[in-house]
């Protein structure tokens, strides 16, 4: 019953129009994240859910119990932020039980002096609760320290200490990793998926590293000026963006973008080469064709599509070769593997080629549309 | 690791010199002077020992001093301070009209004491001043003397201050000795707290957002509850400062007793803080020495409150 459903938001600052009734529901126990470039309205709407923003209009519910109006202190949500908003007078332990102190005390038990004497019981309490999250994030050792005296990662930890101790409905993270270096962004995304796993509560997400997307939720949404493009399962957005716009948010480095002319309603050429497919609605339009670095493999055969390296990037297990081709516009992004690479320098001379099936092919629109029969889909090369 | 040593004092040798030209030598000079009797224009001075400090801790007009100086300053420090911080809060709280309510109270930090004085001086004036005028004519409107006599609650015309100030006249704010000291702290007051809201305000715009919202999601409801989690704690060092500049400030009030009472510190001397003392003694009187002895109490004070601050407060505050 926990679930989270967002329905029909908007939200504007001064004219601009940040939400354009957005509507989403998060299922209880996912990890959802919300990916988009800056401005694109993720944060805002993490704000409207947590409500420390009001929308203009829309309804927010939790745990099938309508919250528009509600404070957020009485949403039972915890947000870890960016900056990691730890008090910096208080020390980790103080940070850990603040949320418990204002909810499970009294004003008169929070009363300086005599507050503590009358609640002692209940302080204990709320202390073990801390010690035992502490436990959990192995930060026993630093909760005597102030947020000044640990280092990021360990002030990361403080904040989901912080957000854990008091067992809330959700999570809500504001690109929490942003600020970290980048060994251990790549260390803390997997403790976090391993938490999430470990506690089973709902975790919304919100970030612009596809990457972070991509590894740790359940499903992800993809925003872009203030609506949700798609919403689905990693892979299936990897696989299937609907939008040429997730296409290029989605993928590192970005997909491949060809235009090209639909010449029959059968057929649409690509420098030269001709695509066989159901293009009937598409005469006379342009579209294009998205194709993903990993998919445009190297071929010996001259008849394929023509190109000189311009700059080759080394990752190591990978290299990217950026490649101009005459006739096409932007340059190119194939990659290949470092044994290929090997005698391929700058200004080498390549051809490639790639499978029709892992063509994606987007209206003028930037839609998505299928051109080929779906029972009927081949592995054939276009050349 | 001998010529780290060496490069440290040359590197503190700057300071120091100024230090010592600027504050050690007059220090040392006036703690010299302070046990004499020197007087400017004589030839030479004799040894007094202390003498001119039991003066001070003996005389009713030393005992007068003390008591007007500690009244002022216990008044116009916490009041500055707590509107000072009052008015930023409410400034920062508000999206419109912010600029004017800044302007309009620092105004008077800005004006010139003295004019400000003058202009005090002609308000306060007992017969044709604004300020009695204004009281006057609210002892004739029924209800309103009906309610700050605080009649409708059952007492007698004679039991409130009002009451007693329509039946015998407004007082004399600056010729009676119960008032004289209380208006010179209103004005310091007034003129004061301008200057601290400012620098609370440039305190409160190093306060995150995101702090608020924080403490907003763990559960803090009421905007005291965030003003003590997150503003109060952020204004730390602020207040230290604020705080500090403050006493300093109170301990060094003179202009507007000089303006107000040329001949000599308010009724029966009820306004004869330190800093006028020094005056009058020092270069009134020319009695140097115990100018000088004045003032090293004076320092001694003004120290002592520097040192109370860092050790009880600064102990407390949090420098991020």
């Amino acid at each position: 019953m926990s679930g989270i459903f967002l329905k029909k938001i908007n939200k504007s600052f001064g004219n601009t129009l940040v939400l354009n009734n957005v509507d989403l529901e998060i299922y209880e126990g996912e990890f959802l994240t919300l990916v988009g470039p800056s401005g694109c309205g993720k944060s805002t709407l993490l704000r409207i859910l947590a409500g420390l923003e009001s929308s203009d209009s829309g309804e927010v519910f939790i745990g099938g119990a309508d919250m528009t109006k509600v404070k957020p202190a009485d949403r039972n949500l915890a947000m870890v932020f960016q900056s990691y908003a730890l008090y910096p007078h208080l020390t980790v332990s103080e940070n850990m039980l603040t949320p418990l102190k204002l909810r499970h005390l009294s004003t008169l038990e929070r009363f300086p002096l005599i507050g503590p004497f009358i609640s002692r019981e209940k302080r204990n309490e709320l202390t073990e609760r801390v010690r035992k999250t502490a436990k959990i994030l192995k930060l026993e050792s630093f909760l005597k320290r102030k947020p000044g005296q640990l280092s990021g990662g360990q002030r990361q930890r403080a904040a989901l200490g912080r957000a854990m101790v008091r067992n809330p409905v959700g999570f809500l993270m504001d690109e929490p990793l942003s600020n970290l270096d980048a060994a251990l962004r790549v260390h803390m995304r997997s403790e976090l998926s391993e938490l999430h796993k470990a506690l089973g509560s709902t975790f919304v997400y919100v970030t612009h590293d596809q990457a972070e997307a991509l590894t740790m939720s359940n499903r992800l949404a993809v925003m872009m000026d203030g609506n949700i493009l798609q919403l689905g399962k990693p892979r299936e957005i990897y696989e299937n963006p609907s939008d040429i716009r997730v296409a290029e948010f989605i993928g590192s480095p970005k997909i491949n973008i060809f235009s090209c002319n639909v010449i029959k309603s059968n057929q649409v050429e690509i420098c030269g080469f001709k695509i066989q497919g159901n293009f009937q609605h598409f005469m006379d339009k342009k579209i294009s064709i998205g194709i993903r670095p990993e998919h445009l493999s190297l071929t010996n055969d001259r008849n394929c599509i023509k190109g000189i390296i311009k700059h080759r990037e080394n990752l190591g297990s990978d290299f990217f070769m950026h490649v101009e081709s005459p006739n096409i516009e932007k340059r190119i992004i194939l990659r290949v593997s470092p044994e290929e690479a090997l005698n391929l320098q700058v200004d080498a001379k390549v051809n490639f080629n790639f499978s029709q099936k892992y063509a994606l092919f987007f209206n003028s629109a930037g839609k998505r549309v299928e051109v080929f029969d779906p029972n009927n889909i081949t592995n054939k090369k276009i050349a | 690791m001998n010529s780290v040593h060496k490069s440290a004092y040359w590197f503190l040798a700057p300071a120091i010199i100024l230090m010592i030209i600027i504050f050690g030598i007059p220090i040392i000079m006036a703690l010299g002077l302070s046990l004499t009797d020197y007087s400017l224009g004589n030839p030479g001075a004799n040894f007094v020992g202390l003498d001119n400090y039991e003066k001070i801790f003996t005389r009713s007009s030393y005992e007068k001093m003390f008591g007007a100086t500690f009244r002022y300053v216990l008044v116009v420090v916490p009041l500055t301070v707590g509107l000072g911080l009052g008015a930023a809060l409410l400034i920062n709280s508000i999206t419109r009209f912010g600029d004017l309510y800044k302007t309009i109270y620092f105004l008077p930090v800005m004006a010139t004491l003295m004019a400000m004085a003058i202009v005090w001086q002609i308000m306060l004036h007992p017969s044709i001043g604004e300020i009695n005028r204004f009281l006057q004519s609210g002892c004739e409107i029924g209800w309103l003397k009906n309610l700050l006599t605080l009649s409708f609650l059952g007492f007698e015309k004679m039991d409130t201050w009002f009451g007693r100030s329509c039946e015998d006249g407004m007082p004399n704010w600056l010729g009676d000795k119960d008032y004289a000291i209380w208006v010179v702290c209103f004005i310091g007051v007034w003129q004061g707290f301008g200057f601290n809201m400012v620098l609370y305000l440039a305190g409160l715009t190093s306060v995150s957002r995101e702090l608020y919202m924080a403490a907003e999601m763990d559960g803090a409801k009421s905007s005291w509850e965030r003003f003590r989690l997150v503003t109060w704690p952020a204004l730390g060092p602020t207040t230290v400062f604020v705080v500090t500049i403050s006493c300093i400030k109170a301990f060094q009030v003179f202009d507007i007793v000089e303006a107000f009472w040329t001949r000599g510190a308010g009724p029966s001397k009820t306004a004869y803080v330190m800093m006028y003392a020094i005056f009058e003694k020092g270069i009134k009187q020319n009695l140097i020495g115990i100018g000088a002895s004045i003032t090293i109490i004076f320092l001694i004070f003004v120290m002592m409150i520097t040192l109370v601050q860092r050790y009880l407060v600064e102990k407390r505050v949090h420098y991020s």
